[in-house]
């Protein structure tokens, strides 16, 4: 939007306050201790336009269509492998393959059911997918909430423009979650207070009316999940939107020091008794080695061209693109497989000639652990710096619903780098957020 | 082929009750293409709850749990088995046992089982079953029996590295081995004629086909051998498992008893 | 969805007991704080005795900074309003975003006081927030146990305090009859003999005010 001065910008520091009211945060841990801090907020909105979205929303639809059918694919049939799309190793040794999910299909064979992918936009405005989040991604109820205090603070700027409301993400992911509901109370398991998304787990939770609860308070018995009561009455439970990671998920089947999970979740969600959102496993899916080959399951699930591309990516694991990053090293950012949340992320060029040697030669010895990417050259959003108006790397997390039809949500958490150099917008390394506009005409 | 009696008995006692217990057992033989099961009796205590499952690589699972205190958990299995029905078990297709081609945390290979296996000369046209047979033949001769100086978290290259120990490390070694060389190998559980404690062994795919192998008798399984459960290593075959509440010492018994 | 579990029964019930603690704690020591500007210097010996709160505190200063502000000492205001938000904020769902945010902004404004040259002119804001916190749980939750759990916490609170600081029969009379009226609208288990034996307590001329203390401190089963 080339509106360089809408009354929304103004209130800035009016919607900081407001989010600091409602307690808006996240957790995160210094020297082993947990602190509560702000989500810094600025107000000049990311702005999509209706037909942009448009196109987003086709080609985000058919890449989770496709992500989903490969989860499907390789817990069951494994065709995409007898095909070799897929080099097995690139599933086997994969830290998000989990064998325990061989031949489990889960209710309605939806594994995806809120997925986060993220992506940039280019000088170019060329739009690249930079990950997908298919395990328990984080962020929806951020620009949720800021929407809501936005209006309030500028009421005449959400009159002057045409935005499409985005505070029905609690109705979209209720509908995901009654779709595969077994039978039963819908419960968001969170695994505590102390977790660094609790604001977002007990907001959706507020805003679906699905019940917030802890491992401890849920209990398999006959065959089915429950919820208990204070009065001791057992209430079944249906669907579980579970914000912990499959390993502490139960100790039963997963990682067996879990304190947290509830012990034999899985093996009733293998009878088909509960849903569990997201499907455990799907961490196959959006591993960074995996990311390489999601256009090339697209073409293969559904023999469609993908609508929206990876950033030029090389896999070192292939000799031709071992060869290429080797003779392009300065103009590549290298990527650990196995790293997450920005970390494992380094710049070709800005390593030292001893660091660049060492990294080669353990890029030598384990070619599969890395990716190389082209460093994209990022569009950058302005932010309010005091009264001026500075440019800073952004990226969009969209979020994608599975229900019936895959929806996308007509909005997004758009992230922003603090400082003007970085390229890392996560928020545990310090940056903040802004809302993300769709235009509906 | 053999018609064997078999009895697996497995007791968990505590020295304070304990209450709030969960558990699931894989201790329970299944019929199949070399084994046929009859006359199956599972006798669990407690057994407020019992449901049972069949887990991601195909073995039996009694899952339950015990609410009230208990100051014992046991299970007793017995029945009849025909063993020795054929030679091999048919497998998926190659492409759907990739995940029997790769070392686990109990597999891993490490200096020494690599060092190993590069003194091992193959044929140039060697298959992977003779390669098998001749990695097992050679452990055989370089590994002790010893009781007691592994334990169940041991991994196959700390055993190694000893040279000694019993069949769950001759198996995790000769795993080690096979995927070293991307044969396809699972871990197998099961009970071997006479008295004794249950036994470990491996099942290797040739051709589409799982061979049991036996590394710590150095053979090839034939009919003496009542097969439990298989998986990626000993963890995926766990004989039993649970939580609790309660702060207890707990001395666990197992014996299994075939004969004919 | 109605149902509610053993957790959250008690972090309502505690939500209300450490509200109340704070707002009933802020009030008494505004009036002990200005009899001690010139009066009365060591009235906090007093005031901590009345508390039944140990006397840990070396003057009249160091008790203004430590028993409102100091987050070590488990006994101060500061304490008991971390306590109320710790169980405020698990509690989102149940109770509202809107409910939520009075006690995020008594938190806010306690720590404004902390730091502030005249903290009882800030504390009258952590006081004014606990206000607009049970106006709005009374008026915006949704269902009615609930809410009276919240209320519950907060009279046995009161009820405790008043005992403790040896109020006069009326209005030992007063919190009896209020919290007896609620309690059954609850789903909270509570023995009936001790609700009784508070009843007959302070109709006695001679309040015997330690008992009372014992029974409303065991008035909840386990």
């Amino acid at each position: 939007m080339e509106n360089k001065d809408m009354d929304l910008y103004r209130h800035t520091d009016t919607v900081n306050e407001l989010l600091a009211r409602y307690g808006v945060k996240f957790g995160i841990y210094k020297n082993n201790e947990f602190h509560e801090q702000l989500f810094p907020f600025d107000a000049i909105p990311r702005v999509i336009e209706s037909d942009e979205f448009a196109y987003l929303e086709k080609g985000l639809k058919q890449r989770v269509t496709a992500l989903n059918l490969f989860i499907k694919d390789i817990y069951g049939d494994k065709k995409i492998i007898r095909d070799k799309v897929v080099p097995e190793e690139f599933v086997y040794a994969s830290s998000g393959y989990l064998a325990q999910c061989e031949g489990v299909m889960p209710p309605k064979d939806v594994f995806t059911h809120i997925a986060g992918i993220d992506l940039v936009q280019g000088k170019n405005r060329e739009w690249y997918i930079l990950e997908d989040n298919l395990r328990v991604p984080s962020g929806a109820s951020y620009p949720m909430i800021a929407r809501e205090l936005c209006r309030r603070s500028s009421p005449k700027t959400f009159q002057q423009n045409h935005i499409a409301d985005n505070r029905n993400y609690a109705t979209l992911l209720r509908k995901t979650m009654d779709y595969v509901n077994t039978g039963g109370h819908t419960v968001i398991l969170t695994p505590g207070r102390y977790n660094a998304a609790y604001f977002e787990h007990s907001y959706l939770a507020e805003q679906t009316g699905a019940h917030l609860v802890t491992g401890n308070e849920l209990i398999v018995e006959n065959d089915h999940l429950y919820f208990i009561d204070y009065s001791g009455k057992k209430e079944r439970v249906g669907a579980v939107y579970r914000r912990i990671s499959d390993e502490y998920l139960d100790p039963m089947n997963f990682n067996e020091e879990s304190l947290i999970g509830i012990p034999h979740i899985y093996d009733i969600y293998r009878k088909g008794n509960v849903a569990l959102l997201n499907s455990p496993g799907n961490g196959v899916a959006d591993d960074k080695g995996i990311y390489y080959f999601v256009p090339k399951m697209v073409k293969y699930y559904l023999d469609e061209e993908p609508i929206l591309h990876n950033a030029p990516t090389y896999l070192p694991f292939y000799e031709p693109d071992m060869k290429y990053v080797l003779e392009n090293f300065d103009q590549l950012v290298l990527k650990d497989v196995a790293e997450a949340g920005g970390y494992g992320v380094v710049f070709g060029s800005k390593m030292t000639a001893k660091q660049k040697e060492n990294f080669i030669t353990l890029l030598k010895k384990e070619p599969r652990r890395f990716i190389a990417q082209e460093v994209i050259d990022f569009l950058d959003i302005d932010i309010m710096e005091g009264d001026q108006r500075v440019p800073r790397k952004a990226d969009l997390r969209a979020f994608v619903l599975m229900g019936e039809e895959p929806m996308v949500w007509k909005s997004g958490l758009t992230r922003f780098s603090r400082n003007p150099d970085s390229f890392i917008v996560n928020s545990s390394q310090g940056g903040g957020f802004k809302d993300t506009w769709v235009l509906s005409q | 082929m053999k018609e064997l009696h078999f009895e697996y008995h497995m007791k968990l006692s505590f020295d304070t009750p304990v209450e709030k217990h969960r558990f699931t057992l894989k201790c329970v033989p299944r019929s199949g293409e070399r084994q046929e099961i009859s006359d199956l009796s599972v006798d669990v205590y407690p057994k407020e709850f019992l449901s049972t499952y069949k887990d991601s690589f195909g073995n039996a699972c009694i899952y339950g749990h015990a609410e009230g205190k208990h100051d014992h958990f046991s299970a007793l299995v017995t029945g009849k088995a025909k063993t020795g029905l054929a030679p091999s078990e048919t497998a998926r297709e190659d492409y759907q046992i990739g995940l029997y081609r790769y070392q686990t945390n109990y597999t891993a290979p490490g200096p020494v089982i690599r060092a190993f296996a590069d003194r091992i000369p193959f044929a140039p046209d060697a298959t992977g079953f003779e390669k098998a047979l001749q990695y097992m033949k050679e452990l055989y001769g370089h590994f002790q029996y010893v009781q007691g100086v592994t334990d169940i978290s041991t991994t196959a290259e700390q055993a190694m590295a000893q040279g000694a120990g019993v069949c769950q490390d001759y198996s995790h070694i000769l795993l080690s081995l096979c995927r070293i060389q991307h044969i396809p190998a699972r871990y197998v559980v099961g009970m071997l004629m006479g008295e004794g404690l249950s036994h470990a062994w491996v099942e290797i795919c040739h051709n589409g086909h799982w061979i049991a192998l036996d590394p710590t008798n150095n053979l090839i399984v034939d009919d003496q051998h009542i097969k439990i459960s298989s998986g990626r290593d000993y963890k995926d075959c766990t004989v039993n498992q649970g939580v609790f509440v309660g702060q207890t010492r707990q001395t666990q018994e197992a014996s299994v008893k075939v004969w004919e | 969805m109605g149902i509610i579990s053993v957790e959250n029964t008690d972090r309502l019930y505690w939500l209300g007991r450490y509200s109340e603690r704070v707002y009933t704690t802020i009030r008494l020591f505004a009036a002990s704080y200005d009899s001690m500007i010139d009066l009365y210097l060591n009235s906090y010996e007093d005031f901590c005795k009345n508390l039944d709160i140990p006397n840990i505190y070396t003057s009249g200063e160091n008790f203004i900074e430590r028993y409102c502000f100091d987050e070590q000492d488990p006994n101060s205001i500061y304490s008991n309003l971390i306590r109320a938000y710790d169980n405020c904020v698990t509690l989102r769902e149940e109770i509202g975003s809107e409910t939520v945010s009075y006690i995020q902004l008594a938190m806010y404004a306690m720590n404004r006081a902390k730091v502030s040259q005249s903290p009882l002119i800030e504390l009258q804001k952590v006081m004014d927030n606990l206000l607009a916190f049970w106006g709005i749980a009374d008026d915006n939750i949704d269902s009615e146990n609930v809410r009276n759990i919240i209320k519950i916490g907060k009279r046995v609170e009161r009820l405790d305090l008043y005992a403790r600081l040896h109020m006069p029969q009326t209005e030992m009379r007063r919190e009896v009859d209020r919290l007896a009226g609620r309690i059954p609208r609850t789903c909270l288990k509570y023995k009936k003999e001790n609700l009784e034996m508070l009843k007959t307590l302070v109709e006695s001329p001679e309040i015997n005010y330690y008992e009372v203390v014992l029974k409303v401190e065991d008035l909840l089963e386990d």
